[in-house]
């Protein structure tokens, strides 16, 4: 997504990215950021709270509106939880058991043989 | 209560990633794209009277692609590998299941967390954007770089300007 903002961008259309990865996009380099600190699935605010979701909607208007230069980065002032424990969850390989991650290699592997069969029934559909 | 403080630091996603898959014994890590120098276009026109396009990384709901509901777990079969467009109008379907998001703190059972369309309508209503354009676009997380440069994002760029967008709100999931 970063890479898609940045060539709408750099045609001439402004763009404002919501997310919840500040590493991911910070380090690629996009014009201008909103950075929800929530778990990833929640870049357009709390679920089942409009309040929440109008809020970071209105930060990335105000972010279009006023950014200056490019690489702006907003935060967002909302917290998912007074718990941040949270973050220690998300793939976290020292979390996960042996088996836990054999588990999820054969996941992943699985997952990498219907993708491509996905890629080549879209192919011959061209 | 009180906790580390390092705790309560934005997740470092790229180093977390890439202990994760070398765990899983993937020897080969993705390298996340990074550029010295990144372009800007002022706004040119107030809000109240600009055209936004919404994009995505959701996948319209495909029934026969298996479960994508709240709590599904990752599912490939539902993946999608060319920008999309649908319209904007009404309450379209919209999923996360083909995505890797945080499904131990969310369940994804409300898209308005991943796709503000209900927000943008509201916003269109009060005359704080002008309009929507007439349809959303659905963006590809392909892992190549390559054919996101190549092939995804001129196809985007044709079809906001299609829609005469003036400004686009990208949401990743």
């Amino acid at each position: 997504m970063s890479l898609l903002a940045r060539h709408l961008e750099a045609e001439g259309i402004p763009t404002v990215i919501m997310g919840c990865a500040l590493d991911i996009v910070a380090h690629c380099g996009v014009p201008r950021y909103v950075f929800s600190d929530f778990p990833l699935g929640n870049s357009a605010g709390k679920p089942f709270d409009p309040a929440s979701q109008a809020a970071t909607l209105e930060l990335a208007l105000q972010t279009l509106e006023t950014a200056t230069a490019p690489r702006t980065i907003v935060r967002s002032p909302q917290r998912w939880s007074d718990d941040p424990t949270w973050k220690l969850d998300y793939d976290n390989a020292a979390r996960l058991t042996p088996d836990e991650i054999a588990q999820r290699r054969q996941a992943f592997n699985e997952g990498k043989v219907v993708a491509r069969a996905r890629v080549q029934a879209e192919q011959q559909g061209r | 209560m009180t906790h580390s403080p390092d705790l309560d630091e934005p997740v470092a996603y790229i180093q977390r990633t890439r202990d994760y898959y070398l765990a899983l014994g993937f020897n080969n890590p993705y390298r996340w794209a990074h550029f010295d120098d990144v372009p800007f276009t002022p706004l040119a026109k107030s809000l109240a009277t600009a055209r936004l396009a919404l994009i995505t990384t959701a996948a319209l709901y495909e029934p026969q692609a298996g479960e994508q509901g709240p709590g599904a777990t990752y599912n490939a079969a539902a993946k999608f590998f060319r920008v999309y467009s649908a319209p904007a109008a009404g309450n379209p379907d919209v999923r996360i299941a083909h995505l890797t998001y945080d499904r131990a703190h969310t369940t994804a059972a409300d898209p308005n967390t991943w796709f503000p369309l209900t927000q943008l309508q509201l916003a269109v209503a009060r005359g704080r954007i002008g309009a929507l354009t007439p349809r959303f676009h659905g963006a590809p997380t392909n892992r190549s770089q390559r054919v996101t440069m190549q092939v995804d994002a001129p196809e985007l760029l044709r079809r906001c300007r299609e829609d005469a967008a003036d400004v686009a709100l990208f949401v990743p999931t």
